[in-house]
């Protein structure tokens, strides 16, 4: 019986397997269209609008590279994402430390403040922050995009950190203490080392949330040399009409090819982090 | 490390002050905004709840609030019905298991404008990919203006964030499999539970604290939907895809209506706040009960 049964079940789990390859594939299917059409002239997608490019078009993107400054939009995208994760680690770190290991009733007033702000939805806070960058005469600068994310990710930081710290023993910071080392020394050279596995699978998230973002570029960021990347897209696809796919796709292409790229070296931790159940 | 007061505070002190003066001042502000008549940045008088009144009786919010409904549920049953298939196959088929989460995964790297921009070509009504698709197939009689027509169009974004989500969904579902452990399986397979019993004795209530994660992710983000809605179709045909979040956009940044722009922003706090405390509170007993 069993003798029988193993090699069916080999060729089931064949067939089971290779379908499911199939399955992935026809869930890919839109980012192979995304990939072949950047690459096809308007004629072409036209006239066979699910078909193999006719020529490679590589001039499509030679000129969206151009139209949407796409190097100065990268730039933006990177100042901006980069300064808003230091100061989400910098601030959320020393935070979720002190609140963590001094559990006065003020302490946890704080943590309870920070753990509120979770699920906010942004479009509750954009009119009145509109009104306070303009007050602060900020708009259209990228130090007031940054303070906005940094605050915004504060909460996810300061969940994710604390209670990281209370799942550590507190021996290694107390050893500090007793050789000596200051609060501050000890949170340099115990703490920011003790956090880097948390702070590595935290930076990944918070960094892609920021940099796919439309909406906080979209609202305080208007000139053309402070647009990051995704808001590139947006005002050049969305804001003028007519838009062809030899201009569609290249644009897109060139937006999510960063992301894609960081996603396949840092896949594994963020499978790690999405199945540790970290918001999107 | 014993923190004294003052050193305990001064650590606190950074993350604090950003967080208040950008999150919680603008919050508390948003509630006063709403009291008043506000237009752009010109201060307005108070005017109570008369924004209030505006709001219950605005077409365009009734809209938002019942599309809201619709989306969520059919976001919610769908990617998860579909995540879960997922997971369920990729945790029977280890040799495929790696690759298949990584090309599920891949579109929920991408932007959710880029992703918008992608599919309102896919949907496009004259010779789109889809329709194109439809007519190979024989199906021409299901061609459609999809994002045109006011019973599709809603539908049609929905489907483009569960293309984009679902296998993150899967990808917490898998997770929630590989931990269960193989013996228990191998019980099942003893006492001889396969199929449908088995998965309904044993996966699915195995699987509670992952289905709590992806429940939790995804109505929440369903109602805060504004991404596709502004780059697929403005709210349009009619108000047939209108979402709280964009109505406050669009009250605020293009008609400059401040005050009733926070009104809206004050009702979608609000929703938010409720639906996940009753989420929270039924899926935390759900968890305990088992």
């Amino acid at each position: 019986m069993i003798g029988v049964r193993r090699p069916m079940r080999k060729t089931r789990n064949a067939v089971s397997s290779t379908l499911l390859l199939l399955v992935t594939g026809v869930i890919l299917l839109p980012v192979f269209l995304m990939l072949l059409d950047s690459v096809r002239s308007n004629a072409d997608v036209a006239s066979h609008p699910i078909g193999m490019p006719a020529s490679f078009q590589w001039q499509n993107y030679v000129a969206v590279f151009n139209q949407m400054g796409y190097l100065n939009s990268l730039k933006n995208s990177v100042v901006v994402t980069a300064s808003s994760v230091a100061l989400v680690v910098g601030a959320g770190s020393a935070a979720s430390w002190a609140i963590a290991r001094y559990t006065r009733r003020w302490a946890n007033a704080a943590y309870r403040l920070f753990i509120a702000g979770l699920t906010i939805p942004v479009f509750v806070l954009t009119t009145p922050l509109y009104l306070l960058v303009q007050e602060l005469g900020l708009l259209d600068k990228l130090v007031a995009v940054i303070l906005i994310y940094a605050a915004f990710h504060l909460p996810f930081a300061v969940f994710f950190y604390v209670s990281f710290l209370r799942s550590v023993p507190e021996e290694l910071e107390q050893a500090a203490a007793v050789d000596g080392c200051g609060p501050f020394m000890t949170y340099w050279h115990v703490i920011l080392p003790m956090l880097k596995p948390a702070t590595a699978t935290m930076s990944i998230f918070v960094a892609l949330s920021i940099w796919n973002d439309v909406v906080i570029p979209l609202l305080f960021l208007s000139s053309d040399n402070t647009k990051t990347v995704t808001l590139s897209v947006y005002s050049f696809i969305g804001t003028q009409g007519g838009i062809q796919p030899s201009q569609l796709f290249p644009s897109v292409v060139l937006a999510t090819v960063p992301l894609f790229v960081v996603f396949l070296i840092l896949q594994r931790h963020i499978v790690a982090g999405i199945a540790a159940g970290i918001g999107k | 490390m014993r923190f004294t007061a003052k050193t305990a505070f001064l650590f606190v002190l950074p993350a604090l002050s950003l967080y208040v003066a950008f999150v919680v001042y603008p919050a508390l502000r948003g509630v006063a905004l709403s009291l008043t008549d506000a237009q752009g940045v010109v201060g307005g008088g108070f005017v109570g709840l008369q924004n209030y009144q505006e709001a219950i009786g605005d077409p365009a919010v009734l809209a938002a609030l019942r599309n809201t409904l619709v989306f969520t549920v059919f976001v919610v049953v769908v990617q998860n019905a579909l995540g879960l298939g997922l997971a369920y196959w990729m945790q029977r088929q280890p040799r495929v298991r790696a690759i298949a989460r990584a090309g599920t995964l891949l579109p929920a790297m991408m932007a959710l404008v880029t992703v918008g921009y992608v599919w309102s070509f896919i949907y496009s009504p004259l010779d789109g990919p889809l329709n194109s698709l439809l007519g190979i197939l024989g199906l021409s009689g299901f061609q459609h203006v999809w994002l045109g027509d006011s019973s599709t169009a809603l539908i049609a974004l929905a489907v483009t964030i569960v293309w984009m989500y679902c296998g993150y969904t899967a990808t917490i579902y898998l997770s929630g499999y590989l931990s269960i452990p193989a013996s228990i399986f191998e019980a099942a397979q003893m006492d001889g539970a396969s199929g449908w019993a088995r998965f309904r004795r044993i996966d699915w209530p195995l699987l509670a604290p992952a289905l709590t994660v992806n429940l939790t992710l995804t109505v929440i983000g369903s109602l805060r939907v504004f991404d596709p809605v502004l780059v697929m179709t403005q709210g349009g045909p009619g108000n047939a895809t209108q979402s709280l979040s964009y109505l406050v956009y669009k009250n605020s940044f293009q008609n400059l209506r401040f005050g009733y722009a926070s009104t809206i922003a004050v009702l979608l706090l609000a929703l938010t706040v409720l639906v996940a405390f009753v989420q929270t509170s039924i899926l935390r007993r759900r968890e305990v009960s088992w």
